[in-house]
């Protein structure tokens, strides 16, 4: 459905992008992260065809953004960083203005109505979009990238400014969306991305760093699992039963634990599986299981890491 | 709807949504009268001439600039420049819808000052043919300028600066017009006010059409580099991608 194909992009002499490629299949949705400035927004700029790339290749839809941007515009709903909004329009006349411009005609009524019910805007209709607060603003702007059934959606920051309850709105919203729709989206709140996204693409220095599932991306920057477990036994016991275990790199006491409970965080290599064999000396032991929990790194975690460590093979390089 | 005439109304309605569009037709319209009054009552001629005469300096350096400044400026200020050129319509449909809703409102603004022939022909009785050709010429004049406005507002996200900008391009314009400031120009480098008089200059070419002289090479130069302007417009928007 998107495909780039190593995409460069200079602005002036300093480069947003650089040899980027991915694609998106039709029904995905794709979670852009990065720090600012790592060329997300430059990236559904050129997607968008707001911007053209300095040299690569990007298709939309199998049209290329270059050679017939108005039919990749036709295909795309987009809500920019910026959130374009006339202040001096009603909301009501920005949404109609937007209908005729995407060239809704006899279908705009019913589109309409199921917009102002999907962006919750039924109660700003008639309000000057100056007087909105920035939730209802966020909210308008993503109406008018949805209001004419586009194919695909590029989201960029889409629950900025928005309160909580509001940002769940917007999640189950874009979720429902994602049944026939494919979806890019940017974001800062890394857990939305974790919710709602199949697959993120991590950008920093204009460089895509990674590119999987959540769990592919906690693979790919941690060398290790661990998990954390606390039985009623002895220490000396605990200790000897878990070291048999094959696999088993290091046992780390947890001191904070009552007395008669001793537990610690067991680390592993991240291919190896060590569960059955612990499940085999729990019951071989007789342990009672007091807490036992498989520990995962955050999405904020792994980000920082990724990141990390692309700056640095970047500022070695 | 055609593309042009959606962007068109919405860009009209933007005008006179705008309390400083009022403020700067009016200030237009009460700053041309108020000078032609002067000339009226001091030598009591019942024609335009002082009016028209005045007319290429009030447009090229306040009104012109003050209705062109935020066809571009305003929607980079916004960010709704990323909104229209992501929309499924040409580039050039959106300059012409953006171009014309300043024509109209200049018309406006022009359409005001029909209060002086009016009571020209209630005063006295005026030679209709220079009015017409006053007329006409202004609509000449203020769709080239209004041209050279869009042009400059597409580089500039600062309204302010758009202004100044397209005052000087226009004032510019306006006075390698006149025959003393290229007599000047050619004392430093020889030929070249000559050349700004013959094929760049306004003055001459709205003075033609005023005194009602129709002359196809002014309709022409009006007609040529308003065109020019506007196609240029879109293709600075363009290049803008890159």
């Amino acid at each position: 459905m998107i495909e780039l194909k190593n995409v460069c992009k200079n602005y002036g002499l300093t480069p947003a992008l650089t040899d980027v490629s991915f694609s998106v299949k039709k029904g995905q949705i794709v979670g852009f992260v990065g720090p600012n400035g790592a060329g997300k927004s430059t990236a559904m700029k050129i997607i968008t065809t707001y911007t053209a790339p300095t040299s690569g290749s990007c298709t939309v839809g199998g049209y290329d953004v270059m050679k017939d941007p108005l039919s990749v515009r036709q295909m795309i709903g987009y809500l920019p960083e910026t959130v374009p909004l006339y202040y001096d329009m009603l909301v009501h006349e920005y949404l109609e203005f937007i209908g005729q411009a995407r060239h809704l005609n006899g279908n705009f009524k019913q589109r309409y109505e199921w917009v102002v019910e999907a962006a919750g805007l039924a109660p700003v209709l008639n309000r000057k979009i100056s007087v909105l607060s920035k939730g209802y603003k966020q909210r308008t702007c993503l109406a008018q990238a949805l209001i004419h059934d586009p194919d695909i959606l590029i989201l960029d920051e889409p629950t900025s400014g928005l309160d909580p309850l509001q940002i769940i709105g917007i999640r189950n919203l874009i979720r429902n969306l994602s049944r026939d729709k494919t979806i890019i989206l940017s974001t800062h709140i890394l857990p939305e991305v974790s919710t709602v996204a199949d697959r993120i693409l991590v950008v920093n220095e204009g460089h895509l760093v990674a590119d999987g599932s959540f769990d592919d991306l906690i693979q790919q920057v941690t060398k290790r699992n661990s998990v954390y477990i606390s039985v009623k036994a002895a220490k000396k016991d605990f200790q000897l039963g878990i070291k048999k275990i094959k696999g088993v790199e290091e046992l780390e006491f947890d001191e904070s634990t009552p007395r008669g409970v001793v537990g610690g965080h067991i680390y592993f290599p991240s291919k190896t599986d060590i569960l059955p064999d612990l499940n085999h000396a729990i019951r071989e032991n007789n342990w009672d299981v007091v807490e036992f929990s498989r520990e995962r790194l955050s999405l904020e975690e792994s980000f920082i890491r990724l990141t990390r460590s692309s700056s640095q093979e970047g500022g070695t390089a | 709807m055609n593309d042009v005439a959606i962007i068109l109304k919405r860009e009209l309605k933007q005008y006179f949504y705008s309390p400083i569009a009022y403020v700067f037709c009016i200030i237009f319209i009460v700053l041309n009268a108020s000078i032609y009054m002067f000339h009226f009552f001091f030598f009591g001629n019942a024609d335009m001439r002082a009016f028209f005469s005045t007319l290429p300096l009030i447009l090229g350096l306040i009104f012109i600039p003050a209705i062109s400044m935020r066809l571009w400026s305003e929607d980079y200020k916004l960010g709704t420049v990323e909104l229209l050129l992501t929309l499924p319509i040409r580039t050039e449909a959106i300059v012409l819808g953006k171009y014309l809703a300043g024509l109209i409102f200049y018309l406006v603004g022009l359409a005001g000052t029909l209060t002086i022939p009016i009571l020209l022909v209630f005063l006295g009785k005026p030679d209709i043919g220079p009015i017409f050709g006053g007329y006409f010429g202004a609509i000449m004049l203020g769709a080239f300028f209004l041209a050279v406005g869009i042009f400059i507002s597409g580089f500039f996200s600062d309204q302010i600066v758009s202004l100044i900008i397209t005052s000087m391009a226009c004032g510019f314009l306006v006075l390698v017009g006149w025959q003393y400031v290229p007599m000047v120009i050619d004392g430093w480098i020889p030929g070249l006010g000559s050349f700004l008089y013959k094929y760049v200059g306004v003055t001459r070419h709205f003075n033609d059409i005023e005194r009602g002289v129709i002359d196809f090479k002014s309709i022409i130069y009006f007609l040529s580099f308003t065109a020019l302007f506007i196609y240029l417009n879109a293709k600075a928007l363009e290049r803008r991608k890159y």
